[in-house]
């Protein structure tokens, strides 16, 4: 075929031109896929981030405040004769507790497939040291803080809904259905490790001996509790000098929907159930993240976008531009080809041909140009770090203080909870296609601008032209 | 056989307007040979051109075979260059990425002519002008006379009634002038072609049967074998 002969003619001995306008293109294209890349990195870092605070498969959470804000002094002693060892296991002060009987209700709200309740608990194994251990200053010795972990009790019905699906076990079991008369617990990988914890260690939870059976480790930033056990254990355990006792009762719902549009109403219909509670889902617990990921997140949507509509204009007008240039410089060549009878459509076939081939390279370029700026972007992006006030069904933080004066509890029942997640840019199959499909809508455009300037001049005009 | 009668073309130039053309009453008979000669600027590449069907007169009508170029559509305008009429450039306008043979295979392009046969077409008129062993040259790698030999062997392979030519020998040293014009002269009386001949400068040219002169826009003949007499200047 003519065409092609010719095409490559062109293309070939004035390949500095086709060059020149590829790079042009490329540019565009590639600081596109980079933009694209980065805003891709940004939210999977978010959804890593929603999965480790919201657990993976939930689509919303029924939380309820506490009725009284309990915090300050909750436990105080005198230092007796002898050493006291006191091991017990409250549900945290920040959230109050639901009856149990309201997940079966959750359960049956249309457009929900599954909810689950779980329990968060706070164990304390302190031993209080005796008058004579104290020191002259009234410094208690060391290792008299004694433990202090979180504990999760685990729905054994909806393993897949909640915090503890989010984990990954890397030793040993998962808890099952059948372990709801087991004291079995599943440690977290953190808290196993700084504790020289494994698989078949025995810990003693709430004064009970509870065997490890997994260990989990959850995604980066994640670990809601350090240790997961039924939550039928968890409520006959549970118990505290100021609270009753919590059997069937629990402080958290986790709810899985039929679709993500179903949220809003389910939202709506849990409230009208339970009133009092707090409903929320992933989409409103994103709207509460603050921290250098939502910014991220706004530059990649704000600033990305604006850079790569920017580049990608600069880069068209450019190749625009170029073509034109260069179909310009050929006026006359192509007055020519109208003397021999060539149509005006064979002619901008043949710059169209020329501009898809240079625009298709321009692609190329620009994807590799992308996985270079995805890949700095990657190395140069500091670590992002995504704070939200409130973790859903997680246990505020306590801290205890010892002294001669007594000891001393005290709990930030809205503690923050700050997650650091890595930004990996990551090029996509769909930016990939995006970046070909735009240079070669940029090539068919830059052809089609070329050849329309020169179908206009009547061939008579088009070789008076000099170069 | 072409018949041209009150051509007119006038072209703007800013404010002004420009008449390159003005009355041309002529015509040209199959295989006559028109020299049309005249100074630079008086409008003798004009009047080939609206022959050619490259451009449109202002007035008059350009009848080629009883068909009006003046008034046919672009389209039939394109297929009439495609297939009955050969030009040739003073500045030979060759593609300058194809070789010699791409250059005259071009011509065959818009006529549908199957590759295979559109090479040994090529290869045949390039070898009519003794161009056979330089067939893969590129433009730049040939004197000018060689070029200009591609030009007229591409102007001629589609087996045109008419060829063209607005001052083949203009950009051409004293030596190869002659040549182009004993090829044009020769390769006319071969193929019976109707040939218009714009040049100025050789005896050569003065072989034609009729000779005419530009001046200001208007045609006047010179000599006119046909009625064998000399038509003097007015
Ligand atoms: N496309 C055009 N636009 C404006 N003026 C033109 C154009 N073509 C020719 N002319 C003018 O028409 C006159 C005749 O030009 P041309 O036919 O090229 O002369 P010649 O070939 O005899 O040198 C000149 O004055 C030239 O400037
Ligand atoms: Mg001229």
């Amino acid at each position: 075929m003519f065409f092609l002969t010719f095409l490559r003619r062109e293309l070939l001995r004035r390949m500095h031109r086709a060059v020149f306008v590829a790079l042009g293109l490329s540019v565009g294209v590639g600081l596109v896929v980079t933009v694209t890349a980065a805003s891709t990195g940004v939210s999977n870092a978010q959804t890593k981030v929603l999965h480790a605070l919201y657990g993976i498969g939930t689509d919303v959470t029924v939380t309820k405040a506490a009725s009284s804000k309990r915090d300050g002094t909750l436990f105080s002693f005198s230092p007796g004769k002898v050493p006291v060892r006191h091991n017990y296991m409250i549900p945290p002060p920040g959230l109050g507790v639901i009856d149990g009987a309201a997940v079966a209700r959750v359960a049956k709200v249309h457009g929900v497939i599954a909810a689950a309740g779980a329990m968060s608990l706070l164990d304390t194994d302190i031993t209080v040291p005796s008058q004579s251990q104290l020191s002259a200053s009234g410094k208690p010795p060391a290792g008299s803080l004694g433990n202090h972990f979180t504990v999760n009790g685990v729905d054994l019905a909806h393993l897949k809904l909640g915090p503890y699906a989010s984990g990954t076990i890397g030793s040993g079991r998962s808890l099952a259905a059948s372990d709801a008369r087991s004291d079995v617990a599943v440690a977290d990988a953190g808290y196993a490790n700084a504790h020289g914890l494994k698989v078949g260690s025995t810990m003693s939870i709430a004064g009970h001996d509870f065997r490890v059976v997994g260990v989990t480790r959850q995604p980066r930033g994640g670990g809601s509790a350090d240790f997961y056990i039924p939550l039928t254990r968890a409520q006959a355990y549970a118990s505290s000098p100021e609270t009753k006792a919590v059997s069937d009762k629990i402080d958290t719902i986790y709810v899985a929907v039929t679709n993500t549009a179903a949220i809003p109403a389910v939202r709506t219909e849990i409230n009208r159930l339970l009133p009092g509670t707090t409903v929320t889902s992933s989409s409103s617990l994103a709207d509460d993240v603050t921290g250098s990921l939502t910014s991220a997140t706004s530059l990649a949507t704000d600033l990305g976008r604006w850079l790569a509509i920017v580049a990608l204009i600069t880069a068209f007008a450019a190749a625009s531009l170029l073509t034109a240039a260069n179909v310009a410089r050929r006026t006359r060549e192509f007055g020519t080809l109208r003397t021999l009878g060539w149509r005006t459509r064979r002619i901008i076939g043949q710059i169209l041909g020329e501009s898809v081939v240079t625009g298709l390279a321009g692609a190329v370029a620009g994807i590799a140009l992308g996985f270079l700026g995805a890949a700095l972007v990657g190395w140069l992006a500091p670590e992002l770090t995504a704070t939200v006030a409130q973790n859903p069904g997680s246990p505020p933080s306590e801290n205890i203080t010892l002294n001669s004066s007594g000891m001393r509890r005290s709990i930030s029942p809205y503690s923050t909870h700050t997650i650091n997640v890595h930004l990996d840019a990551q090029v996509t199959l769909a930016a990939i296609g995006l970046a070909v499909g735009l240079a070669l809508i940029g090539g068919i455009i830059a052809g089609l601008y070329g050849g329309w300037r020169i179908s206009r001049l009547r061939p008579a005009e088009a070789l008076r032209r000099v170069e | 056989m072409y018949t041209l009668s009150g051509v007119g073309k006038t072209f703007r130039k800013g404010d002004a307007t420009v008449a390159a053309l003005q009355d041309v009453d002529l015509t040209i008979e199959d295989g006559d040979w028109l020299t049309i000669q005249g100074r630079t600027g008086h409008g003798k590449s004009t009047l080939l051109n609206i022959l050619a069907g490259l451009d449109r007169p202002t007035t008059g009508t350009v009848e080629l075979d009883g068909r009006d170029l003046a008034t046919m559509r672009e389209r039939e305008l394109t297929e009439v260059r495609a297939t009955s009429i050969g030009f040739v450039f003073q500045s030979f306008n060759l593609i300058p990425t194809l070789s010699a043979a791409e250059n005259v295979e071009a011509a065959l392009v818009p006529l549908g002519v199957p590759t295979a046969e559109r090479r040994t077409r090529a290869a045949e008129a390039l070898a009519s002008v003794g161009l056979g062993g330089r067939v893969q040259h590129l433009p730049s790698e040939m004197s000018g006379g060689q070029q200009q030999r591609v030009g007229i062997a591409r102007a001629l392979v589609k087996r045109p009634r008419v060829l063209l030519a607005d001052e083949p020998s203009g950009n051409l040293d004293e030596d190869t002038r002659d040549e182009i014009i004993q090829l044009l002269s020769t390769l006319r009386e071969e193929r019976n072609l109707t040939l218009v001949l714009v040049t100025h400068d050789t005896t050569l040219a003065y072989r034609a049967p009729r000779v005419a002169v530009m001046r200001n826009g208007r045609l006047m003949m010179r000599r006119d074998s046909r009625t064998d007499k000399a038509v003097s200047d007015s």
